[in-house]
């Protein structure tokens, strides 16, 4: 991480003029030509070693039994103690299965969904319908998920919600949407379509409008319909725009959203519905083992990390240009 | 290139992490007898003001220059561990409970050892000993525990509707049942629909937490957590009885005299389907009794009387009263060590909290002034009416100053005296049969007990058994199921947490 932030604000520039002899030397002429644009560096460097690493001393807890009283320096050391208690837990299998399946769930059909709203929304002509729509598909999220998690519950509450009622009497069914293991999921899905779709679809937009119009009207010409010109000019118009939030979406993948899956957990759906975020909450604060979460929450970003570099290389090999 | 960049981005940091570091390692305020600072949770919106006339007038009593924090109670035990990380720590630290976080710092050191010094001082020598023991962490006081009703269940119901079907009030389970099976089925609303249920139970089943579900399974006799069995203590769900008092609340939920919501249903609503004529009855503490009685009154200030009716504690099946108790306190009052060095230090410290129990300071602390916003009738408070702003702001202070109160030698103020001669009665009605259940209580006997497992991961294992009590009262599981998480409990650590708390226990004998 540190690797790419110093390159990019690197310019790029010719060498320095008078190549000397040895590194060290070579380093000072280097520095001496350049120092102005060091200069310029130094603020963000600051910036990133004040609030970025310096807190990142703390992640030392996952190595040690943490005791506030004592504090981080004398807390005893326990090595990799907290790795191995969580590993041999039980609960990790279903934390990591829960975590895994919510996520590839919101990936595979949340992160879609919102291309296919940008590429409607640009097939739209007259544009007061098109900014209304826009504007209206945004709003949703502006709204808290306690919000969203309340209108959830009100929608679907037993017996009386209008969700619960119609849903039921179309399906014949009688299905309690908020305690059923087997809604969960879908509910939650659900609930990140409804609040993330339309505001996602900003940056397709942008992206949308930088296709070049000739190549429309090339097709048009050639006789392509609407499809046909969506699937061979629009998407591959927008496909490294697509990569770049993929990678992105990917490292954010096991951000499940603690507020939204801690709302709607309870005791009947918690089978499905423990996720890392909600494991470290109720364990470290609600139970004081700080050391323990932390080393849960530290394994977590590991596994991202993991992630974005994954899909980075593989972006790559597939010829499209990474983020990185 | 980058690998040189790279150290001296190292470096910087390395050297930005030391300044951190160095920060926070630095001294203590020098000890002021004259200066006690507090750490205390509020639960108002708002906390009480830095120069109210509460502050001032507890200055005065106490002598000392009080310097209260007060912190929001949700986050009150976040808030607890960082301040004990940093080096402004408060002389006097209102702990919420015996939580894991607490015992950890204490077993560390991080609060004085009070257990052979409290005895010294008047106030602070409790009339209640196995209070401040249940308190104790293992037989070790480590604060001046706040004093709670040591009973508080009830059984509270729609009189009116009683009233209609020509029922009387429950003394048994089983009358439970047959009320709650009439509010359901009879139309007690008389609105000619099937549209009211027995008992509402709110979205709250961790074990231990005096829910309906512990209070129900302490009736039927399955004890307060732990209890002994064959000279050996047991927690209450391995007990026969447990699994009884279950069967009773499945076939309630089956014959859908409980709300068919029971495992969402949000808490802070507990009162709605009640006052809204629901759901007809509320296990819970006694003291939901006054406020649904203000909530019928604050709607009609004319006919309120005669809509709320309770009783205690209910009879189990074996025709006993097993009475379900609360732990008796509410956390407690420590002394850190890190801002009270010394012996004299303490010392100072507990003559403060000494006086702090005496009679004025409760008076202030739980009536507020008198003259300003309460005067004494019969005995007992009467809040001025009209009120007068300043009565008003001492009024709203008191709220939260009464998080102070510890009260470990009885109520050393005035008892409050209700809105009006139906009010009056109920509350002297409450405290009566209180009172009278108290004789009856059983208690958890492993209260004062921390065992080292259950402090890393009791709540984990209690989750087991508390989500497969609800599974099982839903459907999803039968009642092998609930069996097979008790025995998971036991497997994944629940042997060593019994093991331990029987040792402590024996050791105690």
């Amino acid at each position: 991480m540190t690797t790419s932030t110093v390159d990019v604000k690197t310019p790029e520039q010719a060498p320095p003029p008078v190549p000397a002899p040895g590194r060290r030397r070579r380093f000072a002429v280097h520095f001496a030509h350049y120092k102005w644009l060091y200069l310029l560096l130094l603020p963000g460097v600051i910036y990133f070693a004040v609030f970025r690493y310096a807190p990142m001393y703390g992640v030392s807890i996952a190595f040690k039994d943490y005791v506030p009283f004592l504090g981080v320096n004398a807390s005893p050391w326990v090595g990799f103690q907290h790795f191995e208690d969580f590993f041999s837990n039980p609960d990790f299998g279903r934390l990591l299965g829960n975590t895994l399946i919510l996520a590839f769930l919101n990936l595979g059909i949340a992160f879609p969904l919102t291309i296919v709203m940008a590429l409607l929304l640009n097939e739209v002509r007259l544009s007061i319908l098109k900014r209304t729509v826009q504007t209206l598909v945004y709003i949703p999220h502006f709204l808290s998920w306690t919000i969203v998690a309340s209108l959830s519950f009100l929608l679907f509450a037993l017996d009386f919600g209008p969700l619960f009622l119609f849903i039921n009497s179309v399906l014949g069914t009688n299905i309690d949407f908020l305690s059923d293991p087997a809604w969960f999921r879908p509910l939650i899905v659900l609930q990140e379509i409804w609040k993330n779709t339309g505001w996602g679809t900003i940056i397709f937009l942008a992206a949308l409008a930088t296709v070049d119009q000739d190549q429309y009207e090339a097709a048009i010409i050639d006789g392509a319909g609407r499809f046909r010109r969506v699937w061979h000019i629009t998407l591959p118009g927008i496909r490294s725009t697509i990569i770049v939030m993929l990678i992105l979406a990917i490292g954010q993948m096991l951000n499940t959203g603690f507020e939204q899956i801690y709302l709607m957990t309870n005791a009947l759906n918690r089978s499905v519905a423990d996720v890392f975020d909600t494991y470290v909450y109720f364990v470290g604060i609600t139970q004081g083992a700080y050391s323990y979460s932390t080393a849960v929450g530290l394994f977590k970003s590991l596994v991202g990390i993991v992630l974005i570099f994954g899909t980075n290389a593989l972006a790559k090999r597939f010829n499209q240009s990474g983020l990185f | 290139m980058i690998r040189r960049k790279l150290s001296l981005a190292a470096a910087v940091v390395t050297a930005a992490a030391l300044t951190l570091t160095a920060c926070s390692g630095g001294e203590a305020p020098a000890a002021d007898s004259s200066k006690i600072s507090i750490m205390a949770p509020f639960l108002e919106a708002q906390p009480p003001s830095a120069d109210g006339a509460v502050q001032k007038k507890l200055e005065e009593l106490t002598g000392k220059d009080v310097n209260i924090t007060w912190a929001p109670n949700a986050s009150y035990e976040d808030k607890m561990n960082i301040t004990l990380a940093s080096s402004e720590i408060p002389q006097v630290m209102v702990v919420q409970g015996k939580s894991p976080g607490f015992v950890k710092n204490a077993e560390a050191g991080a609060f004085w050892d009070l257990t052979d010094k409290l005895d010294q001082y008047p106030n602070l020598k409790t009339t209640f000993p196995e209070v401040q023991n249940n308190a104790s962490v293992n037989g070790k006081v480590y604060g001046v525990f706040r004093a709670r009703g040591p009973m508080r269940a009830a059984v509270m119901f729609r009189q009116d509707w009683l009233d209609k079907l020509g029922l009387k009030a429950p003394e048994t389970t089983e009358d439970l049942y047959k009320v709650a099976k009439a509010f359901t089925e009879q139309d007690p609303d008389g609105n000619g629909q099937n549209d009211t249920w027995g008992i509402t139970i709110p979205k709250w089943g961790a074990l231990g937490s005096s829910s309906p579900y512990d209070i129900i399974e302490e009736w039927y006799g399955a004890g307060n957590r732990w209890t002994e069995k064959d000279g050996k203590l047991v927690p209450s769900f391995e007990t026969e009885e447990f699994l009884e008092a279950n069967r009773f609340v499945k076939k309630m939920v089956d014959e859908k005299l409980i709300n068919p919501d029971f495992a969402t249903f949000d808490g802070t609503k507990w009162n709605e389907p009640f006052f809204n004529g629901k759901g007809g009855i509320i296990v819970d503490v006694d003291s939901r009794v006054s406020v649904l009685i203000n909530l019928f009154k604050q709607a009609n200030p004319n006919d309120f009387q005669n809509k709320v009716g309770f009783v205690g504690n209910l009879k189990g099946p074996d025709g006993e009263l097993h009475a379900h108790p609360t732990d008796g306190y509410s956390g407690f009052l420590a002394v850190p060590k890190t801002s009270v060095r010394t012996e004299a230090g303490l010392k100072n410290v507990l003559e403060f909290l000494n006086t702090m129990n005496g009679k004025d300071a409760a008076t202030l602390l739980n009536n507020g002034i008198e003259g300003v916003n309460f005067t004494v009738e019969d005995g007992k408070a009467a809040t001025i009416k009209p009120e007068t702003p300043e009565g008003k702001a001492v009024s709203t202070d008191i709220k939260s100053y009464a998080q102070l109160g510890t009260n470990v030698t009885g109520n050393n103020f005035y008892p409050v005296k209700q809105a009006s001669e139906y009010e009056q009665k109920v509350f002297d009605k409450r405290v009566e049969v209180m009172a009278q259940d108290l004789k009856s209580a059983v208690y958890n006997p492993a209260a004062a007990f921390v065992s080292p497992t259950y402090v890393a991961k009791g709540a984990q294992l209690d989750n087991i058994v508390a989500d497969a009590r609800i599974k099982y009262l839903a459907g999803q599981i039968d009642e092998q199921g609930l069996k097979d998480a008790i025995k998971l409990w036991k497997t994944s650590g629940g042997d060593k947490v019994q093991e331990e708390i029987n040792k402590l226990w024996q050791d105690s004998k």
